[in-house]
């Protein structure tokens, strides 16, 4: 048995409705307990912000990422963000370290706990692809990990729903999410994947898939409908079509629509919307382009079925990879850049290109300006998540600067004050002087993710949830954010401790210990018969399509050294 | 003024990583101090006093320090990286990445050189008494510029990828010269007295003049009238094409 008491802890823990009160928190065998015995071991938390471990719900950490990592061997020795970035030695208790947008598997387990964060969803697993995913997962060290299966363009989705046999889709989805291990359902700009195998893209929500006779509107109902048949933990999470175009905001929009009907079976929203930055543009063309997260925000104020994720921009070189391989080819064409392009057969796609995004380009400023807008227009912070889509939108070893720009209207204004007058003229953030709170901060961080997640036990500090802790070297009673932006940082940069599962593992910014974390799964049960129906069809698109056979497809337990398996009942 | 000498006391197998050999980091340093100096060698790092026979001669500041390897140093790598003043001189063949990252001072090579010879250069000279292998002033692996200013003059030979994706300086080549000699360019200037194959592909700024024989000129690139330089006119091509280029092509 071992106990930890932190003393004097400033907690911040929205799901407790707790605003930086100062408390004690007891910890026993890697969860909070009310109290513990005279033994414990102290850890004098001396007032400072104290907060559950910090939970990315959409990064890219594990799989394509890799891609990344060969086609910009440059990217190992840059070090842009000291102490989280670059090369580094190995000592007695970390491995060596390189990268900064694509580092190593060590470095993403040192450098999420050195923030404070205890948990990442990958946010990509092509199936076909999942254990190469898990490989990676398996040398991520500290950190807790799950991912969501790609299911947007799959040729047995779309034959399923043109079809309409939607029972089997469900047994199909409950079938990948095993053979993947994954957790969740992504659906990258449905149907574009498959369109892009010929050359094309699919236009919006009602252009036909080529050779499947089904739009992406069709593949998103589908899939929801599955989705809560299955009772998943997680919503749909989606990647709207149009990503990266002037005027797709009304994409967006119309998507998130589509989704107010949807009843969910599993007290969580109906809906997620990715990475909403790349999606919220206005303007017809790359010339008159602007913001269109005004009217996005409009629509996410009014609607209470949905969460989304920024997807924020951070100036300086970033890779973008995703599953939307006709965007990462306009991408490379557009910016003249390197460019991989991978076709996952009867799955998706998939690209990956670097680009840099610099404060002079009035379009990476506009876009910069449109993550923030998101986040300070949209009222309710349950509704957010922070990411940077990383390292789409750039490094998440960027969070602590960006933590800033929410925080501080002053360190806003210093970017602002760098922009053309044509980027100012296409982008309402100046106007704006919300600045967020910690507890606001604490949500759209750790809290929304417990429930978007359905995972009670994380992204909180309640009696019985895990003992992921991150304890920030600031006292909230003494430091103004909206000027002391600097100073909040610093704090972000390197916590004073990390707890994970009751462990110290990161003190004073330095790594301590690196326990292996656990890999959550879904495995959602179908009646025998639906399944039985189902596979018959599945190995015949193995004996007829894919290059592996279905046993060596499969993700073997040996995969998953730390597994959670999460078992959901199928309403059938 | 101070001299430097190192020999080799014996033929290495395992490649010693001599960055830390510069005049930056030998100037007003004793034949003891030098000695003492590390280098990487396999997995660990040893005392320059272990493979060199150092001698050295008076005490000056970098401008001031000349070093020179007495004979082959054919398995001793970077050496000069990112210098910045003085000199080097080199009597034998050298290793990859000589004077990379270099930001001025001089080195000389009178020998061959192996790849990587100075890449991302910033300023400086190098001159190469000999043939030179792969990547002359090219870019590390993944990165969109090279060398970005200087010379390199090489007194012979040179294998591919000359000058890859280079933005600024000078590269000189009075033999011939490989595959895709100034692939990528974004700038600089290029000069090759032999013979060249498939020149300047996707650059997108920067000249090119090839004295000798041009094979497989590649079809992305316009022909624009000629040119003169120094009393030699050349038929000038502008490209490439592919990448909206605006490089100058010159060739007989
Ligand atoms: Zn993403």
């Amino acid at each position: 048995m071992s106990e930890i008491l932190i003393k004097n802890a400033n907690l911040c823990d929205p799901i407790q409705g707790i605003n930086c009160e100062n408390m004690d928190i007891c910890i026993r065998d890697g969860k909070i307990v009310e109290s513990v015995s005279e033994n414990a071991e102290i850890i004098d938390a001396g007032g400072r912000l104290t907060m559950a471990g910090g939970f990315d719900g959409h990064t890219h950490s594990a799989g394509k990422i890799n891609v990344g990592r060969f086609i910009n061997p440059n990217d190992a020795r840059r070090k842009l963000v000291p102490g989280l970035s670059g090369p580094e030695k190995r000592t007695e208790k970390t491995r060596a370290q390189v990268g900064y947008n694509t580092p190593n598997t060590y470095a993403i387990g040192y450098r999420y706990a050195k923030l404070g964060y205890t948990t990442i969803c990958e946010a990509a697993i092509p199936m076909l692809a999942a254990r190469h995913t898990h490989e990676e997962f398996k040398e991520i060290p500290i950190l807790d990990k799950m991912g969501l299966s790609l299911f947007g363009s799959n040729w047995q989705v779309m034959e399923y729903i043109r079809d309409k046999e939607p029972e089997k889709l469900a047994a199909y989805v409950a079938w990948g999410l095993k053979a993947s291990r994954g957790y969740g359902v992504k659906i990258v700009n449905a149907g574009g994947g498959e369109a892009w195998g010929w050359g094309k893209n699919v236009n919006g929500l009602y252009d036909p898939v080529p050779n499947f006779d089904v739009t992406p509107a069709e593949i998103l109902m589908g899939l929801v409908e599955a989705n809560e048949k299955l009772q998943l933990p997680h919503s749909v999470h989606v990647h709207c079509n149009n990503l990266g175009k002037p005027g797709n905001y009304e994409t967006t929009i119309e998507t998130m629509k589509m989704f107010e009907k949807v009843k969910p079976t599993v007290d969580r929203q109906s809906l997620h919307v990715t990475h909403v930055q790349f999606n919220a543009y206005a303007g017809t063309s790359w010339r008159d382009f602007e913001t269109g997260a005004p009217m996005v925000s409009d629509y996410l104020n009014s609607a209470n079925h949905l969460t989304f994720d920024l997807g924020q921009v951070i100036f300086g070189p970033a890779v973008t990879m995703t599953a939307d391989g006709p965007v990462e080819y306009a991408n490379s064409r557009l910016l003249h850049e390197k460019w991989s392009n991978q076709d996952i057969e009867l799955e998706d796609a998939s690209g990956v290109v670097p680009l840099s995004y610099s404060p002079k380009s009035f379009i990476n400023a506009v876009q910069w300006a449109i993550g923030l807008e998101l986040a300070l227009l949209v009222e309710d912070p349950w509704k957010i998540m922070f990411t940077t889509d990383s390292p789409n939108g750039g490094s998440f070893v960027n969070y602590p600067e960006a933590f800033t720009y929410l925080m501080s209207a002053k360190k806003r204004e210093q970017v602002i004050s760098g922009f053309g007058q044509m980027a100012l003229d296409r982008m309402v953030l100046p106007g704006i002087d919300r600045e967020l709170s910690f507890y606001e901060l604490a949500i759209m961080t750790r809290s929304m993710q417990s429930k978007m997640y359905s995972r009670p036990e994380k992204g909180n500090l309640k009696v019985g949830s895990d003992a992921d802790i991150a304890i920030y070297d600031i006292i909230p009673g003494d430091i103004d954010p909206s000027v002391e932006h600097e100073k909040v940082k610093q704090a972000f940069s390197g916590a004073a401790y990390t707890l994970k599962d009751g462990k110290v593992v990161v003190k004073d910014g330095q790594i301590e210990a690196t326990p292996m974390g656990r890999t959550y799964w879904v495995n959602a049960k179908v009646p025998a018969d639906i399944d039985s129906a189902m596979q018959k069809d599945t190995d015949i698109k193995f004996k007829k399509y894919y290059t592996v056979s279905k046993s060596n497809y499969m993700v073997e337990d040996s995969y998953l050294p730390n597994p959670v398996e999460i078992s959901t009942e199928g309403v059938f | 003024m101070q001299a430097v000498k190192l020999s080799l006391k014996k033929a290495n197998k395992i490649p010693i990583e001599a960055d830390t050999v510069s005049p930056d980091n030998f100037a007003g340093k004793t034949k003891e101090e030098i000695e003492a100096i590390l280098a990487w060698y396999g997995n660990g790092q040893c005392p320059l006093g272990d493979f060199f026979t150092v001698e050295v001669e008076g005490s000056d500041s970098t401008e001031n320090t000349k070093i020179v390897f007495d004979g082959d140093v054919s398995r001793v790598k970077r050496i000069g990286q990112g210098m910045s003043a003085g000199e080097i001189e080199i009597n034998g063949n050298v290793d990859m990445h000589c004077g990379f990252g270099m930001k001025g001072g001089k080195i000389t090579i009178n020998g061959d050189a192996d790849s990587w010879l100075g890449c991302e250069m910033k300023g400086g000279e190098i001159i190469l008494n000999g043939n030179a292998s792969y990547y002359v002033g090219s870019g590390y692996r993944g990165e969109s510029c090279g060398m970005r200013g200087g010379k390199i003059t090489v007194n012979g030979n040179a294998k591919d990828y000359l000058g890859e994706h280079m933005c600024g300086g000078e590269i000189l080549v009075t033999g011939n010269v490989g595959l895709l000699p100034a692939i990528s360019n974004n700038g600089g200037t290029i000069v090759i007295e032999g013979n060249a194959t498939m020149p300047a592909s996707e650059m997108k700024n920067g000249t090119v003049i090839i004295k000798g024989e041009v094979s497989d000129m590649l079809p992305s690139y316009k022909e624009d009238g000629t040119e003169e330089v120094e009393g030699v006119t050349y038929r000038k091509f502008v490209g490439d094409v592919n990448a909206s280029g605006k490089g100058v092509l010159l060739v007989k």
